[in-house]
């Protein structure tokens, strides 16, 4: 089964056996959770209260301090193209908390014991080791390890298809950065100019390092492209402002239609 | 000297490299004349394939030697002496081959007559900066993920959706087709 539901802003769109329908309550719990506290949009989240100096970092729970670290470890390692900090100095965790919200996620169905299943949150993408979620009842069935494909939507069209691919363990995540939808949640560091890139997807064996290094790529634009491909083992689509397309070579080879 | 046009030939031609190696023999020299590297035919024919490379399977212009350390040999497999034609041990370094993805020059060595080692030295790219053979990404054309969007999808990744423009998604479509 398959449910949609608001939230964090944006929809996310959960696939489990139908067996496991009931997990969707907790699943929500965990979104609703972290969007209370780091939302910038809720006057009264923990991450606003700072953000307005009513809480002090110094006092901030241990959870957000940790991915606050998280984020911080992340734009030393990107060299700054991805910051936790908006251009004013705010902390914004925008830019991890939904992947880490995702993360979640599968850290839950996995504990739990959903076989299989796909996690969904605003077009970043992260599948159970054992593929999409399966259509059978039965969880105690015996599973076929299943190749989910998940398409890349055209940045200029979003009703389009851009191309698909498959998401076969280990690569089980996918995250897509752009300017198409809400270009504002990426601060190019030090540079005001143009993005060479409108849409950046990245492939990885876990939904940060996906969802960061397309936020970075995006920010950084052709020669970060380069450094991330050579630093990280990701899997890369970029499309640029005139539409033309660069692949790695491991995304050319999930392309095919052949299963 | 002989050998180097021997290499040369077969840096020239990856598909005669591929063939030379499954075979185990015969590769044509640019001359003309063919020589026979007693390669081991027991070599996993895949070794010679160098599917790792810069992903020029398109091109057909032997670019495929760019990946490095691929054709190594498996150890321990029955090598016969060098046959009486065969090349001099030692390391040989090929011309630079001009590709459209930069230039391309590798080093072969070859022990007991067995070509042990391929090497890239030189990759450029159109700024003459050196550039390892690597994960970066490459131009391709739109037809080439053509067929790609044809195939049924059960999620789709874009730019994160704001609630509306989630509405006129395709995500919005396959949710409520529930597949």
């Amino acid at each position: 089964m398959r449910r949609a539901f608001s939230t964090m802003g944006t929809m996310a769109s959960i696939a489990l056996p139908d067996a496991w329908a009931s997990e969707i309550t907790e699943l929500q719990r965990i979104f609703r959770a972290i969007d209370e506290r780091y939302s910038l949009y809720l006057p009264d989240s923990e991450l606003s209260m700072i953000a307005s100096g009513r809480t002090l970092l110094a006092d901030a729970s241990a959870t957000l301090l940790a991915s606050y670290a998280r984020a911080l470890e992340w734009r030393s390692a990107t060299g700054g193209n991805f910051s936790p900090h908006r251009p004013d100095g705010t902390i914004d965790l925008n830019g991890i908390v939904k992947a880490e919200a995702i993360e979640q996620a599968g850290e839950y169905l996995t504990a739990v014991g959903c076989p299989q299943w796909s996690v969904n949150v605003g077009g970043d993408i992260l599948v159970s080791p054992t593929g999409g979620a399966t259509p059978a009842t039965a969880s105690a069935a015996p599973l076929v390890p299943r190749v989910m494909r998940a398409g890349i939507a055209e940045p200029l069209s979003p009703t389009e298809l851009l191309c698909s691919l498959k998401l076969r363990h280990p690569r089980r995540a996918i995250a897509t950065s752009g300017s198409a939808q809400r270009g504002d949640h990426i601060w190019r560091a030090g540079s005001t100019g143009p993005v060479s890139f409108i849409q950046v997807s990245v492939v990885a064996n876990d939904i940060v390092t996906a969802d960061v290094l397309a936020t970075t790529i995006v920010a950084g634009g052709e020669e970060v492209l380069d450094e991330v491909t050579d630093r990280w083992d990701v899997d890369v689509i970029t499309v640029d402002r005139s539409g033309a397309l660069r692949t790695t070579p491991g995304l050319l080879r999930a392309l095919s239609p052949t299963a | 000297m002989r050998t180097r046009a021997i290499l040369g030939s077969i840096l020239a031609s990856t598909s005669v490299l591929i063939v030379g190696y499954q075979a185990g023999v015969s590769v044509t020299m640019s001359d003309g004349t063919s020589l026979s590297l007693p390669v081991d035919a027991a070599t996993n024919g895949t070794t010679g394939s160098t599917s790792g490379g810069t992903s020029t399977s398109t091109d057909g212009s032997g670019t495929e030697t760019g990946s490095t350390g691929s054709s190594t040999p498996s150890t321990g497999t029955s090598t016969e002496g060098p046959a009486a034609s065969g090349p001099t041990d030692g390391t040989y370094t090929g011309s630079s081959v001009s590709t459209r993805f930069g230039n391309v020059q590798v080093a072969v060595t070859i022990a007991a007559g067995s070509i042990t080692d391929v090497t890239a030295l030189q990759l450029t790219d159109d700024d003459g900066r050196s550039i390892q053979i690597s994960n970066r990404a490459a131009p391709i054309l739109r037809s080439e993920v053509l067929s790609s969007q044809s195939a049924r999808v059960s999620n789709v990744s874009g730019a994160t959706y704001t609630t509306d423009a989630y509405l006129t998604s395709l995500q919005s479509a396959l949710d409520q087709a529930g597949v």
